[in-house]
């Protein structure tokens, strides 16, 4: 029996349908119901829906043997797991974003005030890449909000159209990172359950080669 | 009130079954580690901040200050004390130690991630060479059979055959840091992207996917070109030879991206998993370079089995047994009771003997309630 930590959402949806294309039958998994756990004993998978941050935390302590999770969250959770493949879903980029006018001038503001949801991203972004300090204010959510407000000068978000930014007066300043939804797997489950795992990563990769 | 009901974040009380089925394993490990010729020793839990600095990053250690405002720190792990002590002494080599103890692990905790748990382990200390490294490999899959740990997966790694690689293939060091992140994570989706030759993607692909046994190796070996890369595959090729006669081949595989602490380990590293825990419950390998920190050149192998993660799986596994504790009571008389208790406590078996005046009813609901099997009470003076 292999489980597997979906984030609920969107994503969720998108790799059932990849996993149907892979040849496996995940029809347990499509439950509309609000069960968290979905499992199907002739399949031998079990499915855990479980807010996308957390996957991570499931698959790390074994909790779950597999899981789909954004490259962001994996980023920020910085998780011993394996990472081994790219699902190409759900692309989009981590970008320090500000006011239009700070475009090519970003290294010109001392000690920036950095508004994000991803405060370890952040840290190492500015400290490990471009090697500055920065005061890093937590958000949970419109991060936008920071520069208009004066709370900071720049944020660091993820970014998919842009669309928010741009009819907020705000763009995309540096990029950090490239973001799409990977496949992680524990690391013990790896060796324990190989025979059933290797064969999901080779049909899984199939099919997103077919795509 | 404050904290003073609660266990820090990261430690726990360990509850009457389970700590005496804990008690039986250390008892299990300790005789193993006797038989095969290992002498126990005990370091004092404290140490010089000194002692580990360049081993373990400042923030995972527990720190602390003595009478002299001299850093002090918890012990981390049992390979660092085990080697400080043996560097500081004269000592006929090779010495063979071993150790059950309690370690401290600071930083990130909670979650069920601990940071105070027991570990038991062994050292070979001056001792290179192949051999050496199978005897500690094979007395770490003996110690997690001998406690229950039956379905075990062990497998072999071999950090020199990794260095000895990237040598040949002349990657830069900002590029092998990147590699080598992308092989200890699997992530192949990195390694696709590295601008080098098509051959030896592939061959950094078949590192990090790497399992099986001696079909690794072979397929390997045409790969690589540099010598230290080829010894290394060498002593996995003897070290499995050695497994298969001790019939543990089953238990082991190769898998060559165990990369994770290159300036730590020299040579074969390997790792333990079974089912139900999400992390190793053993961990060891080769570090010869260890003892130079303390001035002296020691070449040394050793593993360590969690024994709080083995527990945790044998519980999950359902095969924990809790340790029981006295199986009768002895009450009423009490003189009667105390000489009662004592001869049955002479034949060996485990007695309670009421100290608080129960009287018969009190007696059996007191031994039902705790689940003692035998409740005697005595009358006057007659037995």
């Amino acid at each position: 029996m292999l489980t597997i930590a979906l984030p609920k959402g969107r994503l969720a949806d998108q790799t059932l349908d990849l996993m149907e294309k892979a040849g496996y039958d995940v029809s347990a998994a499509r439950d509309k119901s609000r069960k968290l756990i979905l499992e199907d004993k002739n399949a031998g998978l079990r499915f855990i829906l479980s807010k996308p941050s957390d996957v991570p935390t499931y698959v790390e302590y074994g909790a779950a043997d597999i899981g789909v999770v954004g490259k962001d969250t994996l980023l920020e959770e910085g998780r011993q797991l394996y990472e081994v493949l790219d699902l190409g879903l759900g692309k989009c980029r981590m970008c320090v974003a500000g006011p239009a006018e700070l475009k090519n001038k970003l290294d010109e503001i001392p000690n920036k005030r950095v508004g994000t949801k991803y405060p370890n991203i952040t840290r190492s972004y500015f400290e490990g890449v471009k090697g500055e300090s920065v005061e890093i204010i937590k958000l949970n959510g419109s991060v936008e909000l920071a520069p208009l407000t004066g709370l900071a000068e720049v944020i660091v978000d993820i970014v998919e159209s842009g669309r928010t930014l741009y009819e907020n007066g705000l763009d995309v300043l540096e990029t950090v990172a490239d973001i799409s939804a990977r496949l992680v797997v524990n690391r013990v489950s790896m060796k324990m359950k190989e025979e059933e795992i290797k064969p999901m990563i080779a049909k899984l990769k199939a099919a997103l080669a077919e795509e | 009130m404050g904290n003073k009901f609660y266990t820090p974040d990261g430690f726990n009380d360990q509850f009457p079954g389970i700590c005496g089925f804990k008690r039986e394993l250390e008892s299990k490990l300790r005789n193993l580690f006797l038989l095969n010729g290992y002498e126990e020793i005990e370091t004092p839990g404290v140490e010089y901040f000194d002692v580990y600095k360049e081993f373990v990053a400042e923030e995972m250690l527990y720190k602390f200050t003595d009478g002299n405002g001299r850093l002090l720190c918890n012990r981390y792990d049992g390979t660092i004390p085990a080697v400080r002590f043996c560097a500081g002494r004269n000592d006929q080599y090779p010495v063979r130690y071993s150790y059950i103890e309690n370690m401290f692990r600071a930083g990130k905790s909670g979650g069920g991630k601990l940071s105070g748990f027991t570990q038991g382990g062994i050292e070979l200390l001056g001792a290179s060479g192949t051999k050496s490294d199978a005897e500690v490999l094979a007395i770490a899959i003996k110690s997690a059979l001998e406690i229950g740990i039956t379905d075990l997966q062990v497998s072999i790694g071999q950090v020199k055959f990794y260095k000895g690689l990237m040598r040949q293939l002349g990657i830069g060091q900002e590029e092998q840091i990147k590699i080598k992140n992308a092989i200890a994570n699997r992530d192949t989706v990195t390694l696709e992207k590295l601008d080098i030759s098509k051959e030896d993607k592939e061959t950094l692909q078949l590192l990090a996917e790497s399992g099986g046994t001696y079909d690794t190796i072979d397929m390997m070996l045409p790969r690589v070109t540099d010598e230290d890369a080829k010894e290394a595959l060498g002593n996995l090729r003897e070290i499995l030879d050695i497994m298969g006669n001790y019939g543990f081949l089953k238990y082991v595989s190769v898998d060559l991206s165990l990369i994770e602490s290159l300036d730590y380990y020299t040579g074969m590293v390997f790792k333990g998993y079974t089912y139900e825990v999400g992390f190793p419950i053993i961990s060891g390998g080769r570090y010869d370079d260890v003892a130079k920190s303390f001035g002296k050149d020691i070449e040394a192998v050793g593993f360590s089995i969690s024994l709080t993660l083995a527990i945790t799986a044998l519980i999950r596994q359902e095969k924990y047994i809790p340790a029981k504790g006295a199986s009768v009571i002895v009450g009423g008389n009490y003189e009667a009771a105390s000489a009662t208790a004592e001869s049955l406590r002479a034949e060996g078996t485990p007695v309670i003997l009421d100290t608080t005046g129960m009287d018969e009813e009190a007696l059996e609901n007191y031994a039902k309630e705790k689940g003692i099997e035998t409740v005697m009470y005595m009358d006057g003076g007659n037995v």
